[in-house]
C-alpha cells in the first residue's frame, strides 16, 4: 500500500523476503506494459500550423505528483526532452502534491509570475479571469481527433463566456473497487444502490464493511454527487441554476440520503467520517473493507501490496445504478491553463496539442489512470483503448476493459448536468456535500433539513459567483 | 573615566552623549527591528486588510469595494461560527494542559536524578520534529484502522473502559471500539486539542526553565538568607520573577495554537462534517481552494482583534506584576 | 534528594517523557517495517513481526531499510535537510541582530511609548498568516527571489523577530537593574554595559530565542511551499510532504523516517541548551 510507489520506480530492487512476491509482480508487469513499447515511443502527429514559427526559450509546466511515480519519471526524464529537442524549447516540469495546486496557483497570481503552463486536478474554474482561453487550440485538436469528450467539455466550457478556459487533458474515471469473493459471499450484488443497501450489512457482518466515505475529503465528494445523481437529486440545472432545493431533485436528494443513512447504519461504522483521501485505499489493501469507489490506485496497489490473493480478488465494476441514472463523477479531470502572465505562450499552446495528439503512451505508462480528453486521441476511440487496456496481465484477466466503459457511458463532471462553475468548486473545497450526508447519516438532521439546509448554502455561494459574471 | 575623557573631545563626545540619552538609544535599537517588520509584513497585512473589503477571486490582488459584505457573509454561515468556536477551544484548552505540565515538569527536571538528560531529550523530542511531519505521524497514530493508540488501548485492555467513560460524562454518547478519534466531532476535538498540547508543552518547558536559569543567583542567596523557604519563597520569590517570561511563553502558545492552520489541515481537513473547522482552515477552504479571496480574507482577520485583546490584556497584565 | 523525592520525581517525569516521545519510538520502529508487516492490522505496530505476526530476536531480518535508502537516494532529502540548515541559520543571525537592541530596548530604556511600541511588535505576530502568503508572493517576486532560498531568508525573521524579541525582553527584565547600574557608575557606556554585563548574563535567553527561533523556520511551510516550485531548493517541512504523499498514497516509513531525521539532532541541541540553563540554576555557570 504504502509503497506501491517504490516499487513501481524499481521494479527489480531486491527488498524482504516479504516482498518478493510483490517483486515478481511488478517485474513481469513492467515488461508486459513496457516491452514492445520502446520501439515506437516517439511519434509526433505534426505538422501543425506552429511547425514553421520557431518555437524557442523555457517553457516551465507545472502539476502534480502522479500516484504513478514511474510516469512522472519517464515524463521528467524522456518525454520532456525529446519534445523539447523537437521544438527548441527547454523544458522542465514541477510536481507538486494535489492538495496544493490550488494555494500554488493563487500565489502565481498574485504574485502575476509563474509558470507557462498550470495543470489542476480539478477545473480551476475561479482562475477564469486570470487564463487566456484556449478555445483556439481546443478547435485545432478537435479538427484532428474529433469531437471532444463530454466530460471534458463540460468541465471546461464557460457558456456564459463562450470560451474554453482550461485545455482538458486526461480524466480517470472512477470504478467500485470490490473484492469479488466476500461479495459473492454474502450472496449479493452491486448492480444498483438498491443492492448494496441489500448487501451492505452482511458483509458487515462478514467483517468486510463497504466503505462509502462521508468525510472532508475528495473520494467521499465525488461519491456522494455521484450518488446524488443516481437519484436525481441534482445540485443544478443544465444552466448551471442551483435546483437541489425543489421539485424532483429534493425528492431524489431525500432517497439518497436517506439511502446512505441505511447504509450507514446497518453496514458501516464512523470510520467513514474520520477518512483521508488515502484511507479508504488503506483499508481496502489491509483486507478490511469489500467495497470502495476510487480510481484504480485501490486496483494497482493491491497488485503491489505483495498480497496476490487479495490482488487477484480485487475487481473493478461501474458505478451501481440508481433509479434515475447510471451516472458517477470523474476522479480526477486534469485541466491545464495558461496565465495571461505566462511568458511563452505559444510553446505552451504546441505542447499541449502534441501531448493531446500523442496521448496514447500517456495513457499506458500512467498504467491506464489517465484517459485523454479526446478519446480519439488513441487512434480507434474506445475500442482501441479496451484493448489496450485487455492487455494488463493481473487477474483478474481483463479486469480493466470495465474503465472503458465506465468512461464511454458512466463519467461525468462534477456539476452534472450542468458545468463544472466555480459555485461547484467551493461547494467541494467546503466539503458540503460530505456533511449535508453526514449529519443525516448520525441522525443529526432529517433528509429534508438537510437538503434546504445545503440548497440555501449553495444558493448562498451561488449568488456571489453570479455577482462575479461567472455563472 | 571613559566619560570625563569624552569631555575633552566635544563632537564625538555630543554623539556619546546622545548614545547615553534613553531618548535616543531606545529609538535607534528599536528602530532596525520595526523598520523591518513595517515593510515586510506592514504592506502585506494593509493589502490583506483591502482584500478583506473586496470581492477579489482566485488570487488575484485586486477586486471591486464591498464593504463589510465578506465579514457579514461569512458570519451568517454556522460552519463559520464552529470554526471561531473551535479556534477558542483549541486554543484555551491546549493552554491550560500546557501551562499546568510546563510549571509542574519544569519544577522535577531541573532536579538531579539518574536518567535526566535521557528524560529532558525525550522531553524536547517533540518541538524538534517539524509540525507538519509529525502531525503526519499523528494522523498514523489515530488512523481510523491502524491507529496505534487504538491498539494499544486494547492490548492493555482500556478500550472499553474509555468507551463508557466518554459515554458517562456525555462526551460521545454511542461510541464503539475501536475509537475514530478523527471520526466522531467531540473525539476530534479532544484529539486535536491533545495534539497541540503535545507539540507545544516542550516550548513551554523550556522557556520555564531557562526562566528559572536566567533568575541570578544573588536573588536565590538572599531570599535564603531571608529565609523565605518552600511556598513562601515560590510566591514571593519564584513565580513575580519567573512571571514575565512565563507569560511571553503562554501569549506565544495562544498565538501559535490560535492561527495553526497544520494540524487540522492534516488530521481532519475541518472534518467529520465540518465539526472541527478553525478560523484559518476555513478561511483556506473559502479563501484558497474556493477561490473566494475577498471573503477569506476577512475569515481570517475575524481573529485579529479578539487576539490583540487578549494579548494587550496579558501584557497590561505581565506589567503590573513586574511593577509589584 | 531523599528516596522519596526521588520517587516523586520518576513518577511525574516517566509518565511525561513516555506520553511525549512515544510517537518518536513508533516512527523509529516503522521507518524499517516491511509493507507487509505495517499493512497487516493485527501486528503488532512496536514490533518487527514474520509474516504471520510473530516475534523473533534477530528482529533486523524481519525489517528493511529499504525505505530509509528511498528517501536519501531517490528524493532530494539530503539536500532538503541541507537547505533548511541554512535557512534557519541565516534566519537565526538576522534574527539576534534586529531582537537583541530591540529587546533590550524595550526592557530598560523606552518609557510609555517604547511600550506601545513594544506592543505594536508583538501584535504583528498576531497577523494571520493563512492568506499573508498572496501579497508577499507579489512582493517575492518583484524582488526577484522566487524559486530562491531567499525569499525564506528575507520573510522568516518577520515572525521570529517579534518572538524573539518579546522573549529576550522578558528576559532582560529579569535581570536585576543594579548590575547595570553598577556599571554604569563605573563609567561604563550603556551599549558596553550592555554587551558586557547584560548579553553574557542572558546567555540562556538568548539560546532559548535561537532555538526556538530555528525550530520556528523548520517548522513553517506554507511560504516554503507558495514560494519555491523546484524540488531541490524546498526545505524538509515543504519537501516531504510534498514528495511521499503520492495522490491517495502515503509513503509512510519513508515519512517517519523522514520526522526522526531531523528531530533527534535538534532535540540533543535543545537538551545541551538544557543542560546549561540548569546547571546555570543550580551551580551558577551564568553568574
Amino acid at each position: 500500500m504504502a509503497d506501491l510507489a517504490d516499487e513501481l520506480v524499481r521494479p527489480s530492487s531486491a527488498l524482504t523476503r516479504g516482498d518478493l512476491l510483490k517483486k515478481g509482480t511488478a517485474a513481469a508487469f513492467a515488461i508486459g506494459m513496457f516491452g514492445g513499447l520502446t520501439d515506437r515511443a516517439f511519434g509526433f502527429y505534426g505538422p501543425l500550423k506552429y511547425a514553421n514559427k520557431q518555437l524557442a526559450g523555457e517553457l516551465r509546466i507545472m502539476q502534480w505528483a502522479h500516484f504513478v511515480p514511474a510516469y512522472d519519471q519517464w515524463l521528467d526524464n524522456t518525454y520532456i526532452k525529446q519534445w523539447g529537442e523537437a521544438n527548441d524549447v527547454e523544458v522542465k516540469v514541477d510536481h507538486i502534491n494535489n492538495a496544493l495546486l490550488y494555494s500554488t496557483g493563487a500565489s502565481q497570481v498574485a504574485a502575476q509570475s509563474g509558470h507557462d503552463l498550470f495543470w489542476f486536478i480539478s477545473p480551476p474554474s475561479t482562475f477564469q479571469k486570470q487564463v487566456i482561453p484556449v478555445t483556439d487550440i481546443v478547435q485545432e485538436v478537435t479538427k484532428k481527433l474529433g469531437p471532444m469528450s463530454r466530460v471534458a467539455r463540460k468541465s471546461t466550457y464557460n457558456p456564459k463566456t463562450k470560451q474554453f478556459y482550461g485545455f482538458p487533458d486526461d480524466y480517470a474515471p472512477d470504478p467500485v473497487n470490490y473484492r469479488r469473493s466476500i461479495v459473492e459471499q454474502a450472496g449479493g450484488s452491486l448492480r444498483t444502490w438498491e443492492d448494496v443497501r441489500k448487501v451492505a450489512p452482511k458483509l458487515k457482518q462478514l467483517g468486510h464493511p463497504v466503505g462509502l466515505g462521508m468525510s472532508n475529503e475528495i473520494d467521499s465528494n465525488m461519491l456522494l454527487t455521484s450518488l446524488l445523481y443516481c437519484y436525481g437529486g441534482f445540485i443544478q440545472n443544465e444552466e448551471n441554476r442551483i435546483v437541489i432545493g425543489q421539485g424532483s431533485n429534493r425528492k431524489g436528494a431525500i432517497e439518497a440520503l436517506e439511502l446512505m443513512r441505511d447504509i450507514y447504519r446497518n453496514g458501516m461504522s464512523d470510520e467513514v467520517f474520520a477518512w483521508t483521501a488515502a484511507s479508504n485505499n488503506q483499508a481496502f489493501l489491509a483486507g478490511r473493507l469489500s467495497v470502495a469507489l476510487n480510481a484504480i490506485s485501490i486496483a494497482r496497489s493491491a497488485e503491489n501490496s505483495g498480497n496476490a490473493a487479495l490482488a487477484d480478488d480485487t475487481w473493478l465494476a461501474s458505478i451501481p445504478r440508481g433509479p434515475v441514472m447510471r451516472m458517477g463523477n470523474e476522479h480526477v479531470m486534469g485541466v491545464f491553463v495558461i496565465w495571461k502572465f505566462a511568458k511563452n505562450k505559444e510553446a505552451a499552446k504546441k505542447y499541449l496539442v502534441d501531448q493531446q495528439l500523442g496521448y496514447r503512451e500517456h495513457f499506458i505508462r500512467s498504467l491506464y489512470y489517465n484517459f485523454p480528453a479526446w478519446t480519439g486521441a488513441i487512434k480507434g476511440g474506445f475500442k482501441s483503448i479496451r484493448q489496450l487496456s485487455a492487455q494488463d496481465t493481473h487477474k483478474p484477466k481483463g479486469k480493466y476493459t470495465i474503465l472503458t466503459t465506465i468512461a464511454e457511458k458512466y463519467t461525468t463532471n462534477p456539476g452534472h448536468p450542468g458545468n463544472t462553475t466555480p459555485v461547484i468548486d467551493e461547494i467541494f473545497n467546503t466539503y458540503l456535500i460530505p456533511q449535508m450526508f453526514a449529519v443525516v447519516a448520525r441522525g443529526e438532521s432529517t433528509p429534508a433539513e438537510a437538503v434546504s439546509s445545503f440548497a440555501n448554502k449553495a444558493q448562498t455561494i451561488y449568488r456571489k459567483w453570479r455577482n462575479q459574471g461567472l455563472v | 573615566m571613559e566619560a570625563q575623557a569624552a569631555r575633552g573631545r566635544p563632537v564625538s563626545g555630543r554623539w556619546r552623549h546622545a548614545l547615553e540619552s534613553r531618548s535616543v538609544l531606545a529609538p535607534l535599537l528599536i528602530a532596525p527591528a520595526v523598520v523591518f517588520m513595517a515593510l515586510v509584513v506592514g504592506v502585506p497585512f494593509a493589502w490583506a486588510i483591502y482584500l478583506s473589503f473586496t470581492n477579489a477571486i482566485g488570487g488575484s490582488l485586486t477586486g471591486d469595494w464591498v464593504g463589510f459584505d465578506n465579514f457579514t457573509n461569512a458570519w451568517q454561515d454556522d460552519n463559520f461560527r464552529r470554526a471561531l468556536r473551535n479556534t477558542l477551544i483549541f486554543t484555551l484548552a491546549s493552554q491550560a494542559i500546557v501551562v499546568v505540565g510546563a510549571a509542574v515538569l519544569s519544577n522535577f527536571l531541573v532536579r538531579d536524578f539518574r536518567g535526566k538528560w535521557l528524560v529532558r531529550f525525550l522531553v524536547v523530542l517533540p518541538w524538534a520534529a517539524p509540525v507538519v511531519l509529525s502531525t503526519i505521524g499523528w494522523l498514523w497514530l489515530l488512523d481510523s484502522l491502524y491507529s496505534v493508540v487504538n491498539w494499544t488501548l486494547a492490548r492493555l485492555h482500556l478500550d472499553n473502559g474509555l468507551v463508557w467513560l466518554l459515554s458517562a460524562v456525555n462526551v460521545e454518547e454511542d461510541a464503539q471500539v475501536p475509537l475514530q478519534w478523527l471520526g466522531r466531532p467531540n473525539l476530534a476535538l479532544i484529539a486535536i486539542t491533545l495534539v497541540h498540547a503535545w507539540r507545544i508543552l516542550p516550548f513551554a518547558v523550556v522557556i520555564f526553565i531557562a526562566g528559572r536559569a536566567s533568575i541570578p543567583n544573588e536573588v536565590e542567596d538572599a531570599s535564603r538568607i531571608d529565609g523565605a523557604t518552600g511556598v513562601k519563597k515560590l510566591w514571593y520569590v519564584d513565580i513575580p520573577l519567573q512571571l514575565p517570561i512565563a507569560l511571553v511563553a503562554v501569549l506565544f502558545g495562544i498565538v501559535f495554537t490560535a492561527v495553526d492552520f497544520a494540524v487540522v489541515y492534516l488530521l481532519t481537513r475541518g472534518g467529520p462534517f465540518n465539526s472541527t473547522q478553525v478560523l484559518p482552515t476555513w478561511a483556506y477552504a473559502i479563501g484558497i481552494d474556493g477561490g473566494s479571496l475577498g471573503e477569506g480574507a476577512a475569515i481570517s482577520l475575524y481573529l485579529f482583534p479578539l487576539l490583540v485583546v487578549v494579548s494587550v490584556g496579558m501584557l497590561f497584565f505581565a506589567r503590573r506584576a513586574q511593577v509589584s | 534528594m531523599t528516596w522519596r523525592q526521588k520517587g516523586v520525581t520518576y513518577a511525574v517525569v516517566v509518565p511525561f517523557a513516555i506520553l511525549l516521545a512515544f510517537p518518536f519510538y513508533f516512527a523509529l520502529v516503522t521507518m524499517f517495517k516491511t509493507n507487509l508487516d505495517l499493512a497487516n492490522v493485527e501486528h503488532s505496530p512496536y514490533l518487527y513481526n514474520d509474516l504471520e505476526g510473530g516475534f523473533h530476536w534477530d528482529f533486523w531480518n524481519y525489517a528493511t531499510t529499504e525505505h530509509v535508502r528511498f528517501l536519501f537516494e531517490d528524493t532530494n532529502y539530503p539536500r532538503w535537510l541541507l537547505n533548511t540548515l541554512v535557512v534557519g541559520a541565516a534566519v537565526v543571525a538576522i534574527t539576534l541582530l534586529l531582537a537583541m537592541p530591540a529587546g533590550y530596548a524595550l526592557a530598560r530604556l523606552a518609557g510609555g511609548w517604547g511600550q506601545s511600541a513594544g506592543v505594536a511588535i508583538f501584535l504583528i505576530y498576531l497577523i494571520p498568516p493563512t492568506l499573508l502568503f498572496l501579497p508577499l508572493s507579489r512582493l517575492i517576486t518583484q524582488l526577484d527571489l522566487k524559486d530562491s532560498l531567499w525569499s525564506l531568508i528575507l520573510i522568516y525573521p518577520s515572525f521570529t523577530v517579534p518572538f524573539a524579541t518579546w522573549l529576550l525582553m522578558g528576559f532582560f527584565k529579569t535581570i536585576p537593574q543594579e548590575l547595570e547600574d553598577a556599571a554604569l557608575i563605573d563609567g561604563a557606556s550603556r551599549l558596553k554595559a550592555f554587551a558586557l554585563i547584560i548579553l553574557p548574563i542572558s546567555l540562556p535567553g538568548i539560546l532559548t530565542a535561537v532555538i526556538f527561533a530555528f525550530s520556528l523556520c523548520v517548522n513553517e511551510f506554507i511560504y516554503a511551499f507558495t514560494f519555491i516550485s523546484s524540488s531541490e531548493q524546498r526545505t524538509v517541512s515543504a519537501g516531504i510532504p510534498n514528495d511521499l504523499i503520492r495522490g491517495d498514497v502515503f509513503f509512510w516509513q519513508s515519512l517517519m523516517a523522514a520526522t526522526l531525521i531531523p528531530a533527534i539532532p535538534l532535540a540533543l541541541l535543545y537538551n545541551a541548551f538544557l543542560d546549561r540553563f540548569i546547571k546555570g540554576f543550580t551551580g551558577g555557570a551564568f553568574r
